[in-house]
């Protein structure tokens, strides 16, 4: 049987290149589950998994909930927006006091970098990082990978542009770590005060023109202008944004080779992506979201195995 | 008191690098020599003894008054005797701040009888805001060793040149952090690439940088002489800090800067686990950065070394790591992380120096030396012994030692007739 290198899922920096072939072969099985009559598993059951978001999300609990429910685990949410601290319970209290109720894994979203680790580090449970502030958001990346892999094969070898505010996006640093494990040419692309300063560091290209990003690539993963992260200012408008480092039909339509356009959701229509885009014959958006299911019962059912 | 057979490491003192016998009495040193005979006397004695004019730490952060669940008076002296130092200059960051001479009285009224003597550094500003002028004439009046926002750096440069400008009659030194908050705002280490690998808000290098080089501009514009430091920069952290000073002392500015004992032992890949004891600000910058703090310690150019004692409770610590506060318990390992860390860079003469003469000079403290007819301020130790940092005697346990074994360990501090064993 497959096993992973680790206990809890905290990022993809702390996977193997043979973890995520595990988990994206066993995504691939679970696809085909979810696609019969009955798309019900017995795996987890009597497995009990707490989703405990501390910042609002829509798709990623409920895709971590089908997930559970498919592989008949037990499943309980708890979702409280801003953090622990506001409520006057720490962090730790919280998850302690619902580990009591006997949950054996923890999916969690919190908006402080390494909370997930903070957790691993003092409590007994499995624990998945659903998104850590401006840190990680390690399953993201792999359905990423797994419809990347579905659409066009093996990622070695493949130039994948991630595109948008790559300073506050968990999902571009996770994308980056896969897809290099992965043996794929990465390049983000945005304006620069939205790129990280030392991001070379990771090996990966920097752009700040998407038409020639566009034109490089055969993946384009177009991120979400995360307003509500920026504390401060990085760029005058959505407006200009949009102008300047919105991706149109049009343009996919004038590059000289077709090319897969991806956007891990929710989208601004009209600012990063026009809807025309969006909905495009280039967009794989609506499989990602499929795919997060399977690739999340993967991730589940590895780390119940441990 | 008779010390027996200990070797003396004082710059300043005719018997430096000498091992000698020396005989206190009532709070002086009576005699220095070999093989005294003194009667009906206590005799303190052990192999590689070393003794030092009493240490003094110029940057401790306590919580008396308002915040006395993070350390008290009495607690962080009972912190500092254990570290080895005979002498703390406390920073006005308490709540009220140090910033009357109510609170500066205070401070000195209930440590008057202790061992470890506080010296107050006073707020330049109220409550430490950077907005109004704290009485500087009285706050000197009242006792106040040096003027400082404290763990606030000043942002205003009006403000800055305006107290530096005011200070010069008063002969006080201006301790400041040079940091420009609008570029560090939220972050939580340096920038660099591990803050890009930990998807973290750093806090770039330049952040202290340009404030330092404003402070440095702005003083040469007083054009003012002095023998003495009138600016000191505490807690500097990057190569180009101490490349700014040593160009500064060399055109002439009277200045002076210091760097925190954690700071030489630590860059900022120790963030990966996210462990918050190593939260720090300063933050623990690149290895490039630490090898030019030896550097800077080595030649002269960073005077002193601090040990930016900031305790905290176990629940501003024990948190997610963008929630927990900044800082770490200094005062018991700072002479060990010196010798732990330091053994190459830096002679023992050297070490003791920085944490003794160099101090007393920026803070217009009268100078220790070990000599006949002298006030025994003094600290004995062995830089050699290694030991295991387990208990500490400060309220709090924000500190990434714990558990470490370190070498280099304070063994007594007399001072004030009072002897104390350490740790």
């Amino acid at each position: 049987m497959t096993q992973l290198s680790v206990r809890h899922l905290l990022g993809i920096k702390n996977l193997t290149e043979t973890d995520i072939h595990a988990i994206l072969d066993t995504a691939t099985q679970f696809k085909e589950v979810i696609n019969r009559p009955i798309k019900k598993v017995p795996s987890l059951r009597d497995v009990t998994i707490a989703n405990v978001f501390f910042e609002n999300s829509t798709r990623t609990r409920l895709s971590f909930e089908l997930a559970e429910k498919r592989l008949s685990a037990d499943v309980v949410n708890f979702s409280a927006s801003g953090s622990s601290v506001k409520k006057g319970e720490t962090l730790l209290d919280t998850v302690n006091n619902i580990l009591a109720m006997k949950v054996d894994m923890v999916v969690m979203r919190h908006s402080s970098p390494g909370a997930p680790h903070y957790l691993a580090e003092r409590i007994g449970a499995n624990i998945i990082n659903a998104g850590d502030g401006t840190h990680e958001h390690p399953t993201q990346a792999l359905l990423d990978a797994f419809s990347i892999r579905e659409k066009i094969g093996d990622l070695a070898g493949k130039k994948v542009a991630i595109i948008g505010d790559i300073l506050h996006s968990r999902v571009a640093l996770s994308n980056i770590f896969c897809l290099k494990k992965l043996g794929a040419e990465v390049r983000v692309c945005g304006p620069t005060t939205l790129i990280p300063k030392y991001i070379d560091a990771l090996g990966v290209q920097v752009s700040h023109n998407v038409r020639e990003t566009l034109e490089w690539c055969d993946v384009a993963n177009v991120l979400r202008i995360q307003l509500e992260r920026l504390q401060v200012k990085y760029f005058p408008s959505l407006r200009e944004y949009s102008l300047y480092f919105g991706i149109s039909k049009a343009m996919l339509d004038s590059l000289n080779k077709p090319i897969v356009l991806m956007h891990p959701g929710p989208i601004n229509r009209g600012v990063e992506l026009t809807s025309d885009a969006a909905d495009s014959a280039h967009s794989i958006i609506l499989n990602q979201v499929e795919n997060g299911v399977a690739t999340r019962m993967a991730v589940l059912y590895l780390l119940a195995q441990q | 008191m008779l010390i027996r057979s200990v070797k003396i490491v004082d710059s300043q003192s005719p018997f430096h690098h000498q091992t000698k016998d020396v005989w206190i009495e009532n709070g002086v040193i009576r005699q220095i020599g070999d093989a005294l005979s003194v009667a009906n006397t206590e005799v303190l004695t052990g192999s590689n003894w070393h003794l030092s004019p009493g240490w003094i730490d110029m940057r401790t952060t306590t919580g008396d008054p308002g915040l006395e669940h993070k350390e008290d008076l009495q607690s962080v002296c009972a912190a500092a005797a254990a570290g080895g130092f005979t002498e703390i200059a406390i920073l006005p960051n308490t709540e009220p701040a140090l910033d009357s001479k109510d609170t500066v009285g205070y401070v000195q009224r209930s440590t008057q009888q202790n061992l470890v003597q506080v010296h107050a550094i006073a707020a330049v500003t109220k409550q430490c805001e950077g907005k109004d002028f704290t009485e500087m004439i009285d706050l000197t009046h009242a006792g106040a060793v040096a003027f400082s926002d404290g763990t606030h750096p000043i942002q205003n440069t009006h403000i800055f040149l305006k107290s530096l400008q005011y200070l010069q009659p008063l002969n006080r030194v201006l301790i400041n952090r040079a940091e420009d908050l609008q570029l560090t705002a939220y972050g939580q280490m340096n920038e660099g690439i591990s803050s890009t690998l930990l998807g973290m808000r750093g806090m770039p290098a330049v952040a202290e940088e340009i404030m330092l080089m404003r402070d440095l501009k702005l003083l040469e514009y007083l054009n003012v002489t002095s023998e003495l430091p009138i600016l000191h920069f505490s807690t500097i952290s990057t190569a180009t800090s101490v490349q700014l000073i040593r160009e500064a002392k060399a055109k002439g500015l009277p200045i002076s800067c210091d760097v925190a004992a954690h700071q030489m032992v630590f860059d900022d890949a120790v963030l990966s686990g996210f462990d918050s004891n190593y939260k720090v600000n300063p933050p623990f910058r690149s290895a490039q950065d630490q090898a030019a703090l030896w550097q800077g310690l080595a030649d002269g150019t960073i005077d002193a070394v601090v040990s930016d004692h900031s305790p905290h409770e176990e629940e501003a610590k024990n948190l997610e790591f963008d929630l927990a506060a900044f800082g770490i318990t200094g005062l018991e390992t700072a002479f060990a992380l010196l010798c732990t860390y330091g053994k190459d860079a830096l002679s023992l003469s050297q070490t003791i120096d920085k944490i003794t003469h160099a101090p007393r000079r920026i803070l217009r403290l009268s100078d220790i030396t070990i000599e006949e007819g002298n006030a025994a301020n003094l600290t004995i130790f062995d830089p050699s012994q290694t030991w295991t940092f387990t208990k500490t005697r400060s309220k709090s346990k924000n500190s990434p030692f714990f558990g470490k074994t370190l070498t280099g360990k304070p063994l007594y501090v007399i001072n004030r007739g009072l002897v104390g064993k350490c740790g």
